[in-house]
Order: C-alpha cells, then structure tokens, then sequence
C-alpha cells in the first residue's frame, strides 16, 4: 500500500457522477423536480435539507434501489439510468447500519468480499486492514449487538468500504448516536474519505454536519435543489431566502430597491452592495444575519441604526440579544461576543447605535 | 486487493450543477430499470409459486364453485341443486342444527378462553406452565379423540352414564362436549395474544383514580381485550360449523351441515349435491374470515409500540376462584385424554378389563393397519419439509423482492384464502379439480402427493403470516446492502435470512407437522387404499365398531404429536442457545 500522487487531477475534466433533470413521481406527488447535478471524482458532498424535501429519494436513485421517473445519471462515463442495483459501483451505509446480525463483524466486514475470487488468507488480510483503519483491531470474532452504536456505524462502513467502491453513499450515518460520538465520527469519516479519496454522497439534515464535512453542499427544498456551493459560499453568499434561513441564522424585513446603491426598508435607507442586482423599485426581503449586525469599530454612518435591547439569552461564547430598532416593525436579532458585552456594559432595555454593514446585507427576491 | 487503499485526493471543485431545461418537460412514460440475473430468478421463482397456489387452491375451488351449478352430465343447471337442497326437510334440519352447536360451542369457548388467559396473563396463581401445556394437549390430538374418549365415558357402557339423567352422549351433548374439547387450544391462544397486549399504564391511571376492582374489569380489561374477544367467537363458530370429524363419531341421528357432504359424497356419490352444501357452508367461513381481517387490522392500530406490559398483582380471592376453575378445566381435559389412553389399553371393554396392547395391532383389524400409520407420519414429514420450505420461501420473496407489486397482492390474497375455506369443501374441491379426466394433473389422485399438496394448502395461512411476521422484524435494507455489495440475494437469503428467522420456521413445521397428523376434514375425500392415513383410520375403525383400536390410534397420532412438539422445543431451545451471542446484547 504506497500512496500515490494525485497524478489524474485535471481540472475540468469529466465529472465523475452526473444527474440529468432527475424527476421522481410517488402517485400524482412529485418527490424531485427536475434534479441536475455534476460530482468530481474524490468529492465529499452533502445532500442537506429539511426532512421530507427528497434527500434520501434522490440518494436512492443514485444507488439504483428506486428508478428515477424520468432522467439520466452517469457514473465514470458510464450511463447508469438503467442499471440494476447489482451493477453498479458504490457501497452504501444505511441510518440503520443494516449489519447482518447473525454474522461476526470479520464475516460483515468480509461479506462482500466472497464471491470475488478473494481467498480465505486475503479475506483475513483485507478484514484486519479495514478494521484497523477504522480503530476497531480485534473485533473480528465479536457480533454487531455486541458492539456500541458508534462501533457499528464504523463496521457498517468498513463493509461498504471492503470491495473498495468508486462512490460512497451515506444516509444520515450519525443521526442515530448522541451528540458527543457523532462530533467524534464526524471528523473520522471526513478524515477516512480524504485518506481514500472515495467519491462520497452523505445525506443530513444537521447542517453543522454539513458545513464540517463536505466539500460542497446541495441544499435541497421540496424536491428542487436551490444552491450547490462550499460550505463558505452557502454561509456567506445563500442564493435564497431558504437556504439563508436554514444553514444558519437570519433577520428577515421587506424592502424595497431604490437605486444601485441604497434601499428602503421601514421608514430609512440603508446602503447595500447587492442592490446592484436588482432593478429600482423591485420589492426585496432584505436579511442579515445576527452575527453581522456591528456593535462597534465599523465606519458606515449611513448604516448606522439606533435600537433599544429588549432581551437577551446566554449562548454559551456570546449573546443573542434582540434590538428593537426604530423604523422597524420586528426586532432584530444580534448576537453580542462576551467581550463586547463587557466592553460596552450592555444591559436588557439600554440603547445602542448598531452598523448593519453594506458590505454584509443581503437581497431577495419575494 | 491491496492497492484499494490507495490514497487519491480530491480532485478541485471545478463541476457546477449543469444548466437547468427551460421548462420542466411534460410526464414521459415512467422509465423501468434493467433487471439482474438474480431479480429475474427470484421472479422466476415467485411466479411458479403463484402458479402452484393457483393449482393447488383456486382452480380446485372454482372447479367446485362451477359443480355445484352442474349437474351429473355436466351441464349448466343455474341453482337447481341448491333448490333441491333447499327442499329438501334435511337442510333445514342440518343447517339450524350446525347453528345451534355452534352457537352454543362459541358461547361455552369463549367464555372458557377467556377465564384460561385471564387466569394466566393476569393472576398469581401457581403452576400457571403446566395449566398452560395442559391446555393447550387437545391440539395435538385429533378431533375424533374426545369423541371417542366420551363415548367410553358417557357411551351406552360408559363409567359416567348416569350422569347425563338418561340422556344420550350420541347428539348434541356430545357434539358439544367433544367440539369446546378440542376448539379450547385455538380460542385460547388468540385470548392470550389479546389480553397480554394490553398497556399497563391504563391500569394504573386506573387505579390511581381510585376505581373498584370490578369497575377497572368492566372498563380497561373488557374493553381492550374486545377485539380478541370477537375474534375468538368468530373462530370458534367457523371450526365447529365445517368439523366434520365430532358430529361423524358421536352424532348419532343429530345432521349437520359437515355429515351432509360427506353423506352426499361418500354414501350416495351425489357430488354435485355436495358441491351445493359445500358452497353453503363456505358463507359462514367467509364470513368469519372478513370480520377476523377487518379486526386485526383494528387490533394492530389499539397497540402503541410505547405499550408497557402489565405485570399482575397478588388478589387473593380473584387468584384462588381463578386456581380453581382451572384445576377443574385440566381434570377435565387430562380426564378425557386418560380415559381414552386407558380405553385403548383395555382387552375388552367392558367385560374384561386387564390391560395390554391387543388393541394396537392394528393389521387385524380393518381400517389400514399400521401402514396407515406409517403412511401418515410420511405424510406429515413431506408435508411439513415441503411445506414449510415453500411457504417460507414465498414468504420471504413476497416480503423482499423489489417490485413485482400486482403479483405480491395476488399472492398475499390467495395465501390468506385457505383460512375462509373449510377442509371438507377443500378436499371436495380436489376431487373435482384432480379427478377430472382432461386434468393432466390428474395422475395425481391417489398419491401421497396430493394428500401432501392438499394439508399445504388447508394450513397455508397461519404458516404465510407467522412467517410473514418474522420477516417483517428483520431489517429492510439487507437486500439493498448485498446488492450494493454484489452478493446474489438468495445467498443473502440463506447466509442470514434464514438463520435469523429459523425460529419461525421451526414454528412453522411443528404447526405443519401436527396438523397433517390430526386433519380428518380434507384427506378423507382423497386418500386411497394405498395411503390410508391414520386419522382416517381412526373414523373408520369407528365407523366399523372397532372402538377400542379407533381409540389406540387417535392415542398414537397424540404421543406422535407429543413426540414432535418435545423435538420442536428441544430444537427451539439448543438453537436459542447457540444464537444467544448475538440475539441478545451483550
Ligand atoms: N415510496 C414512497 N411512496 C410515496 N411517497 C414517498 C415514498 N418515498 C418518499 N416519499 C415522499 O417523498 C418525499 C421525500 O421523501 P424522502 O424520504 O426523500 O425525504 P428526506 O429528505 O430523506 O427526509 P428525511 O430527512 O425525513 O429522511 C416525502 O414527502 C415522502 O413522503
Ligand atoms: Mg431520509
């Protein structure tokens, strides 16, 4: 086992996984509509949405265990559309683990391996390889009942990994472990997959997973996918109202476009970078998000807002606190570090001048 | 293999979601995906399956269906024959008289069953094991066994005659004292499913609101256990309305519907006259089917998976007046049982009654000898190998085949179907279906084989969905993994599945094995001099005057049952223990 360069690296080359204008029908209720997608080779992607909105329709498609209504996929230039689940090129790793609870985890981790010509010794090789990549050395004798929650999700990935697949699927692997060992996998599959360089798909709903893991994230509404970007550009530049509201935190007001420069929402204007997007006049819902509304230190005068505090709850590293801010009909969220709270000597019913950076409003559309 | 660790690195971000169609295109046809080797196998599979159902259940039936509007020539005669039935002084006799017995019979089982798993799921008493394998021996033996075993007790020579103040055992008393006998088991057994799924937390809000004991009986324990209640009346009226094996043995004048087939068929060769009465006593049957679905569906919504399960406090008086009614339901059962084990074992009944096994050689007697009972240990064997594998197997594609929705729903209709259909009106049906000249099956009749097919088929329904259940408590994604992993299924099939449900499937051959040597109803149209089974025998023998050797073989077909029931627990057990590391956690 010699670690090779990433020699094949070219950008732009052909995508690894493609899906073309994915539709998937259940009766009369239209599951996905319209799904497009590319994934490159070594790639960790998260499927992130609300439940409900097809996450795991759409990952079953890509396995093949449900057929997609109409569209294509393609998988390493091959066109999978069609192709049953045994003829195609992934292992999977199920919210349950589905392990086989009859059989030893040397035995699940190998069931794979059988009918591949592989002989008992390279079994043995390969199960204690696998097992000691994942930290479990010395299991193979013991059953999955006997095994901690976490313990299984690593087998059940071990087996999907044992016949080293070209893609990776995961359906919310961590959503059934507390909180402290999901934190813990978390980094242990992110770091195996980046070891591996497998192509992998993970299906949550946790958007801290998300934002952790992947490389980029498809966050998915309702069966339409409304933004693909690293978790940098979800965070810092949603392309919806949605996607704003569900990776994160945001304030919400309606307003309305006046120039390239400036809008007006309440009774005020406000400067704002992204009017240049829309044209004057167009109704807008302006947000921002809690964390960018400025206490301190920022020069935009013409953002500068006076607000009242009317509440705060203690989280942990800071303050979330809500401003009543004059001209505006709902209170504003606005988290306030430790440090600034010290600082300035904030108090529940003081008032406080707040800069909502241009530079840091965003714009959408109604 | 060893380069699959390879390390490789992400390759940059550099694909974007490609460009969205204009307008979402109208609905195409649906796409179908390609089928594995392995898929069409298994649909291979469970179309024979189908097939076979649809051979060895519905064409006999409609063959039936279509004779009883036949008539001797063959030719359509719209509802003659049930007008003549109908005419006829008997019908009305048969028929009020299969109502009243089994009304009376429904109203004694219930109330028994009900007091049994009272006393077993919510008392204290002692010795609740052994009143539990006591009660559940009648099913072990043949129907005709307590028959017999009453008339030995209340008979013309009977040890209890006077008892009955100069009435005769022969009629009604007896058919209800013999039905409530061997019934008792079945009524008892969907009792205790019902009462021991009732949810503690009732009680005690119960009784932390301060109601009476009587009260909380009225309120939380009748109520919840309605639906079994129900159901057990219902199935209760359906065994004793088709059973034709009491009535035959100690109904003497007293018709009923399940004598009058037999009657038509066997004594007067009337097979369309039959057909009729059959296709009559198929209504109550189907009936009781429709209600026991409609309520099972409504039991499974009453149970919430947070149910916690009551654990019975000690009542003095309640737990002693339980003890007692059910020491006296054992005597009487044990009674029953000894008195035909010692009536078999009696020279000369009853003139000399020193003791041997005179009775038990059955080749000097007329009636099959002993080949009979050879013949139908043979039978219960395949019947429970092939039975239970076929059962098992179709199971298990209905549950875990991809697909293939319409003939899933076909199939799981015509695997619930036996359960509406009496044993007598099934094995008529053979003989219609089997017997007819154009039938290239019809080789069959006569065979081994088809008394086999045919207990298959007549027990095939509790089999499917004891099955069905087990299957259901395995993962759903085992298929999905071994195909990601490109392991065919049916290795899957027999590397987990099986193991993990061989428990239900030793439940499923024991119920096999058992029933096939104790039915009378359906083999008893179409078993031939070659295979002679042994609880026909034993109605023969009766039928004969042979009594005493009757009652020795209805004796062995039980200790055969004993026999199989202690193999099925040591199995059960020894396989529980092996299995324990990875059943239970650690
Ligand atoms: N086999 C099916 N038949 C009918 N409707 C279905 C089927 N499978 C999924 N759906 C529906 O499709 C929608 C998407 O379901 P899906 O399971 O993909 O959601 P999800 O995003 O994975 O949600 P969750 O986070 O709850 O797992 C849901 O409204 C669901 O009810
Ligand atoms: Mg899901």
């Amino acid at each position: 086992m010699t670690p090779t360069l990433p020699t094949d690296a070219h950008p732009g080359s052909a995508p690894y996984l493609t899906l073309r204008h994915i539709d998937q029908f259940f009766g009369q209720f239209q599951a996905l509509k319209d799904i497009s997608l590319s994934i490159s080779e070594g790639e960790f992607i998260c499927f992130l949405g609300p439940s409900g909105c097809g996450k795991t329709t759409l990952l079953r498609i890509i396995a093949g265990l449900d057929c997609q209504s109409s569209g294509e996929l393609h998988q390493a230039g091959r066109d999978i559309s069609l192709l049953p689940v045994s003829e195609r090129d992934f292992g999977i790793v199920f919210q349950s683990y589905a392990l086989f609870p009859n059989l030893s985890v040397a035995d699940n981790i190998a069931y794979g391996l059988h009918n591949r010509g592989a002989t008992a010794q390279q079994r043995q090789q390969r199960v204690a390889e696998l097992l000691a990549t994942i930290g479990l050395s010395g299991s193979e004798h013991k059953y999955p009942a006997q095994l901690s929650g976490g313990q299984q999700q690593r087998i059940a990935l071990a087996r999907a990994l044992a016949t080293s697949p070209g893609l990776l699927l995961l359906d919310e692997p961590l959503s059934a472990l507390d909180a402290r060992v999901r934190a813990h996998l978390r980094n242990e599959i992110k770091s195996l997959q980046a070891k591996l360089g497998v192509t992998t798909i993970m299906v949550t709903h946790d958007q801290e997973e998300a934002l952790t893991m992947a490389d980029r994230i498809v966050v998915m509404n309702a069966g339409v996918i409304e933004q693909v970007g690293t978790p940098q550009e979800i965070y810092s530049q949603p392309a919806s109202a949605f996607v704003a509201d569900f990776v994160g935190q945001m304030n919400f007001v309606s307003g309305e476009v006046l120039d390239q420069h400036t809008l007006k929402i309440g009774g005020r204007t406000l400067h704002c970078h992204k009017c240049r997007d829309f044209s004057p006049h167009a109704q807008v819902r302006f947000g921002i998000r809690p964390e960018d509304v400025r206490l301190r230190g920022h020069q935009d005068e013409a953002n500068r807002v006076r607000g009242t505090v009317t509440q705060m709850e203690f989280l942990g590293s800071f303050m979330r606190s809500r401003l009543q801010v004059d001209g505006l009909d709902a209170p504003l969220l606005a988290d306030i570090s430790m440090n600034e709270l010290r600082d300035l000597n904030i108090r529940p019913g003081q008032q406080l001048d707040v800069t909502l950076p241009a530079e840091r409003l965003h714009l959408f559309s109604h | 293999m060893n380069d699959s660790l390879t390390l490789r690195q992400p390759k940059p971000t550099t694909a974007k979601p490609t460009t969205a169609r204009p307008a979402a295109a109208a609905r195409q046809r649906p796409l179908r995906q390609h089928l594995s080797r392995d898929e069409i196998i298994l649909r291979g599979a469970m179309l024979i399956g189908a097939l076979a159902l649809l051979i060895a259940l519905v064409m006999p039936l409609y063959s039936l269906l279509s004779k009883s509007v036949q008539n001797k020539d063959g030719a359509f005669v719209g509802l003659t024959n049930f007008a003549r039935y109908a005419n006829s002084p008997s019908l009305y006799n048969s028929l009020s008289h299969s109502l009243t017995m089994a009304l009376v019979c429904t109203l004694i089982v219930t109330s028994l069953a009900f007091m049994a798993a009272y006393a077993l799921s919510r008392s204290c008493m002692p010795l609740k094991r052994s009143f539990r394998v006591i009660l559940a021996l009648p099913i072990l033996a043949p129907s005709l066994l307590p028959a017999i075993s009453l008339v030995y007790l209340f008979g013309n020579q009977g040890v209890l005659k006077s008892w009955l103040l100069g009435d005769s055992i022969y009629g009604p008393i007896g058919i209800v004292i013999a039905s409530c006998f061997w019934v008792l088991p079945h009524a008892m057994m969907i009792m205790l499913t019902a009462l021991s799924h009732t949810d503690a937390r009732l009680y005690e809000s119960a009784r932390v609101l301060g109601s009476s004991p009587w009260r909380i009986f009225f309120t939380v324990t009748l109520p919840s256990a309605k639906y079994g209640i129900i159901s057990t009346a219902f199935v209760v009226f359906t065994l004793v309305i088709t059973d034709f094996g009491v009535p035959k043995v100690i109904g003497g004048q007293y018709d009923m519907l399940a004598t009058d087939i037999y009657k038509q068929v066997i004594g007067q060769q009337n097979f369309e006259m039959g057909a009729a009465v059959s296709v009559i006593l198929l209504f109550p049957a189907v009936l009781a089917f429709v209600v026991d679905r409609w309520l099972q569906r409504k039991q499974a919504a009453l149970i919430t998976a947070r149910s916690v399960p009551l654990q019975p406090q000690p009542r003095r008086w309640t737990d002693r007046t339980l003890l007692l009614g059910m020491l006296l339901l054992s005597i009487t059962i044990v009674g029953v049982i000894g008195m035909a084990i010692y009536a078999s074992l009696v020279k000369y009944w009853p003139y000399n009654l020193s003791l041997g096994f005179s009775n038990y050689q059955f080749d000097l007697m007329d009636g099959g000898g002993w080949g009979a009972y050879w013949n139908s240990l043979r039978m219960a064997l395949y019947t429970a190998l092939f039975g239970t594998g076929f059962i098992f197997f179709q199971a298990y594609l209905q549950e875990k085949l991809r697909g293939f929705g319409w003939l899933k729903h076909l199939f799981q209709m015509m695997a619930l179907l036996p359960l509406a259909v009496p044993g007598m009106v099934l094995g008529l049906a053979y003989i219609f279906f089997f017997n007819h000249p154009a039938n290239p099956l019809n080789g069959l009749y006569g065979t081994l084989a088809i008394l086999v097919i045919c207990t298959i088929a007549h027990f095939y329904t509790v089999c499917h969905l004891t099955a069905v259940t087990a299957l259901k408590q395995i993962d759903p994604e085992f298929e999905a993994v071994s195909a990601s992993l490109k392991v065919p299924q049916y290795l899957t099939f027999w590397r987990v599945t099986l193991p993990v449900c061989l428990p239900a499937v030793l439940d499923i051959a024991a119920y096999l094995f058992v029933n096939a040597m104790t039915t009378v109803s359906a083999v008893v149209f179409l078993y031939s001099y070659k295979t002679m089974l042994a609880s026909v025998s034993v109605l023969n023998m009766d039928d004969a005057g042979d009594i005493a050797p009757a009652a020795a073989m209805a004796v062995l077909i039980m200790l055969t049952c004993m026999a199989a029931r202690l193999l099925h627990w040591l199995l059960s057990k020894g396989l529980l223990q092996r299995s324990q590391r990875w059943r239970s956690p650690a």
